[in-house]
C-alpha cells in the first residue's frame, strides 16, 4: 500500500515538474509557432539565479521570486535580438533557439564552471499523508505546478491580454486586421513562457544537481509531453501525466535506464499513429 | 550539376588532394579524421538540404557504423574474420537497415514531417546514448578501445595505414568517390524529385510521387554514408565510445552542415572541415568561449545566411563564372 501511495505521488509529482516546464513551451508554440529548443536552458537560468542569489545571501524565497524576473528579462531580449527574425521561416526557428541553446550553455559554463552546485532547500520535514511519509518540498513543488496551471488558465480565458492572445492562435492575420498588436503581443508572450521556464528552474533546483546540462533532461519529456498529448493545455497535462507516469513507475520498479527507453519508445508510438497528438484540436 | 558547379567542385577537390605538399604529417593525420568528418556532414546535407528531412540524431548512424566496423575489425562477432572490407561492409548495412526500418515506421502512413521529425530523431539519439552506455558486450561507458586501423590489404602483403599521407589519401579517394556517388544520384529525377519533396511535400504527392518511398531511399542512403564516415573515424581514432552516438555529435553536425550549407554536399564538407580545423586551433586559445562563439555565429548564420556561408560563397562564385545558373 506505502509502494503505490508513494509511486502514485512520484509520478504525480514528476508529472506536474514536466507540465511546469511544458506550459511555456506550449503557449510560445501555440501562439508564435515556434519552437523553442533553448527551454531548457532558460529552465537552467532560472536554477542558476537561485544559485546566484543564495550565494550573495539571499534566500530561498527572493530567489524564487528573481528567477522569473531576470529570465523573463533574457527572453524579451531574446525576441528582440534573434526570434523576431526568422518567425516565418518555421524549420529555422528550431535552428535558431537550437544555437541560442548552445552559447547560453557555453555562457554558463564560462561563468559557474562545468561543475554541479547545490541549492538550500526549505521545507526540510516530511509530511504525513494516508500513513506514508512524504517530502514537504515535493507537495510545495506540486502545488507550485498546479497554481502556475490555474494562472495560466486564468490569463488566458479571463484577461484581455488572453482574449487578444487566443484571436492570434485561431486567426494571426484576421487578430492583426482587428487592431490587435500582434507584434507586441509576441514579445510579451515570449517573455511570459520565459519565465515561466525560469521559474520551473528555480523550483525545481533544490530536487537535482544544478549544472549546466540540467535542461536537456527535462527538454526533452516536455516536448514528448506536448506532441503526445497534442499541445493546448489539456493535451499537455494529459501528456505530461502519461510520460511521468510511466518514468516513475519504471525507475522504481525496474531502473531509471529502462524507464527512459520505455519513455521514448512509447512516445514515439503514440506521435506515429497520432501525428496531432491524442487530444488533436480539430482544424486551424 | 551545372557546369561551372563541376568546375567549383573539381577544384575544390584538387586543392584537397596537394594540400599535402603544404602541412605536415601531424596535420595530415588530423585533416583525414576531419575529413570523415565532412563525409559525415554530407549525409546530413543530403537528407536535410536535398529532401527536406531535418534530423536531429545523424549521429546514430555515425555511431553505428563506428562499432560495427569496430566490433568486426576486433573480431569480436563469432563467425566473421577481422578484416576491414567487411568492417566497412557491415559499417554501411547495419545503419543502412535500421534506417531503413525507421524509416519504414515513421514516413509510412499519416506520417512525421518537420518538427516532429527532427523531435522524434532527437529522442532516438538520446535513447540510442543510454543504451550503448549500458550495454556491457559494445564496451559500456568505456567503450571499445584499440580498434585497429585501416588495413586495405587485398592480397600478399599486408597494407595498414597508419601514418599521415596514406590515410589523408585514403580518406580523400572515399570522401570523393562518396560525393561523386551522390552527386550523380542528385542529378537523376529520383533527386529532382527529392526536391519537389523539399520544397512542397503536398505538391509532390499531388503530382503522383510517393514521398513515403522517396524519404525512405534518401534517408536509407544518408544513413549507409554516415555509417561509413564513422568507420573510417573510429578506424583512425582507436576508440569508439557512446558519445560517437548521441545527442552532442548529432548537435555538431548540424552546426557544420548549417555553417558550410545544406544545399551542396561540398559545401556542407567544407563546413565541417574547416569548423573542425579551427576549432583545434581556436578552443585552445579560447577555451569554453569557443563553444559561444560557435553558437552565436550558427544563430547569425541561421537568421542572416540561412544557405550557409561557404554555399553562399560558392553559389556566387558559380554564378559568376560563364555559363553559371541564376538561382534565386
Amino acid at each position: 500500500m506505502d509502494l503505490i501511495l508513494t509511486l502514485g505521488l512520484d509520478a504525480l509529482n514528476f508529472s506536474l515538474a514536466i507540465v511546469l516546464v511544458a506550459m511555456g513551451l506550449v503557449i510560445i508554440f501555440g501562439l508564435m509557432n515556434v519552437i523553442n529548443m533553448a527551454h531548457g536552458e532558460l529552465f537552467l537560468l532560472g536554477a542558476f539565479t537561485l544559485v546566484v542569489v543564495q550565494q550573495a545571501g539571499g534566500g530561498f524565497w527572493l530567489g524564487l521570486f528573481l528567477a522569473p524576473v531576470v529570465v523573463g528579462l533574457v527572453g524579451l531580449l531574446l525576441e528582440e535580438l534573434i526570434i523576431r527574425h526568422v518567425y516565418r521561416r518555421f524549420l529555422d526557428t528550431i535552428l535558431a533557439t537550437w544555437g541560442i541553446s548552445i552559447a547560453i550553455k557555453q555562457a554558463v559554463i564560462l561563468g559557474f564552471g562545468p561543475a554541479s552546485y547545490t541549492v538550500d532547500a526549505p521545507l526540510q520535514f516530511g509530511i504525513d499523508l494516508f500513513g506514508a511519509t512524504y517530502p514537504a518540498y515535493r507537495l510545495f513543488i506540486m502545488g507550485v505546478a498546479v497554481l502556475v496551471i490555474l494562472l495560466t488558465m486564468f490569463v488566458f480565458f479571463r484577461t484581455r491580454f488572453g482574449l487578444a492572445a487566443r484571436g492570434v492562435i485561431a486567426n494571426r492575420s484576421m487578430a492583426a486586421c482587428l487592431g490587435i498588436n500582434t507584434r507586441r503581443l509576441d514579445r510579451a508572450t515570449f517573455a511570459f513562457g520565459a519565465a515561466l521556464a525560469g521559474l520551473a528552474g528555480a523550483v525545481m533546483a533544490p530536487q537535482m544537481s544544478v549544472d549546466p546540462q540540467m535542461g536537456l533532461g527535462f527538454l526533452i519529456p516536455a516536448f514528448l509531453a506536448i506532441l503526445t498529448g497534442g499541445g493546448g493545455l489539456t493535451g499537455t497535462l494529459l501528456g505530461a501525466s502519461l510520460v511521468g507516469g510511466i518514468d516513475s513507475t519504471f525507475a522504481k520498479l525496474w531502473s531509471p535506464v529502462l524507464a527512459q527507453v520505455v519513455v521514448f519508445a512509447m512516445a514515439i508510438l503514440v506521435i506515429r499513429i497520432f501525428p496531432n497528438g491524442l487530444l488533436a484540436r480539430r482544424g486551424r | 550539376m551545372s557546369r561551372p558547379a563541376l568546375v567549383i567542385a573539381a577544384l575544390i577537390w584538387l586543392g584537397f588532394a596537394i594540400l599535402p605538399a603544404l602541412v605536415d604529417d601531424w596535420q595530415l593525420l588530423q585533416l583525414a579524421q576531419f575529413m570523415t568528418y565532412g563525409i559525415f556532414a554530407m549525409s546530413l546535407a543530403l537528407i536535410w538540404g536535398q529532401a527536406g528531412l531535418l534530423c536531429f540524431g545523424q549521429a546514430i548512424f555515425f555511431g553505428g557504423g563506428a562499432y560495427a566496423m569496430s566490433l568486426v575489425t576486433m573480431g569480436m562477432i563469432p563467425f566473421v574474420p577481422a578484416n576491414t572490407w567487411l568492417g566497412l561492409l557491415a559499417a554501411m548495412a547495419l545503419p543502412a537497415i535500421f534506417a531503413n526500418l525507421l524509416g519504414r515506421f515513421l514516413f509510412y502512413g499519416k506520417g512525421l514531417r518537420g518538427a516532429h521529425f527532427g523531435i522524434v530523431t532527437l529522442a532516438i539519439a538520446v535513447i540510442a546514448e543510454r543504451l550503448a552506455i549500458n550495454w556491457e558486450f559494445i564496451g559500456g561507458f568505456n567503450g571499445l578501445m584499440n580498434v585497429p586501423p585501416l588495413n586495405i590489404t587485398v592480397i600478399g602483403e599486408p597494407i595498414e595505414l597508419i601514418d599521415g599521407l596514406p590515410t589523408y589519401y585514403g580518406v580523400l579517394t572515399l570522401a570523393i568517390l562518396v560525393f561523386a556517388i551522390l552527386a550523380a544520384i542528385l542529378s537523376t529525377p529520383f533527386g529532382l524529385a527529392l526536391n519537389a519533396l523539399r520544397n512542397n511535400e503536398d505538391r509532390a504527392a499531388f503530382l503522383g510521387y510517393d514521398n513515403a518511398r522517396l524519404k525512405l531511399a534518401i534517408f536509407t542512403i544518408a544513413a549507409a554514408v554516415a555509417g561509413l564516415s564513422g568507420a573510417l573515424f573510429v578506424a583512425q581514432f582507436a576508440f569508439a565510445s557512446p558519445t560517437l552516438l548521441g545527442f552532442g555529435l548529432s548537435t555538431e553536425v548540424l552546426i557544420w552542415t548549417a555553417l558550410g550549407g545544406k544545399s551542396l554536399l561540398i559545401a556542407a564538407f567544407l563546413g565541417a572541415v574547416i569548423v573542425r580545423t579551427a576549432e583545434n586551433y581556436l578552443s585552445e586559445l579560447l577555451g569554453p568561449s569557443w563553444l559561444l562563439g560557435l553558437g552565436a555565429l550558427f544563430v547569425f548564420c541561421v537568421i542572416f545566411f540561412p544557405r550557409g556561408l561557404m554555399a553562399e560563397l560558392l553559389l556566387r562564385l558559380e554564378r559568376a563564372l560563364p555559363g553559371g545558373r541564376r538561382r534565386g
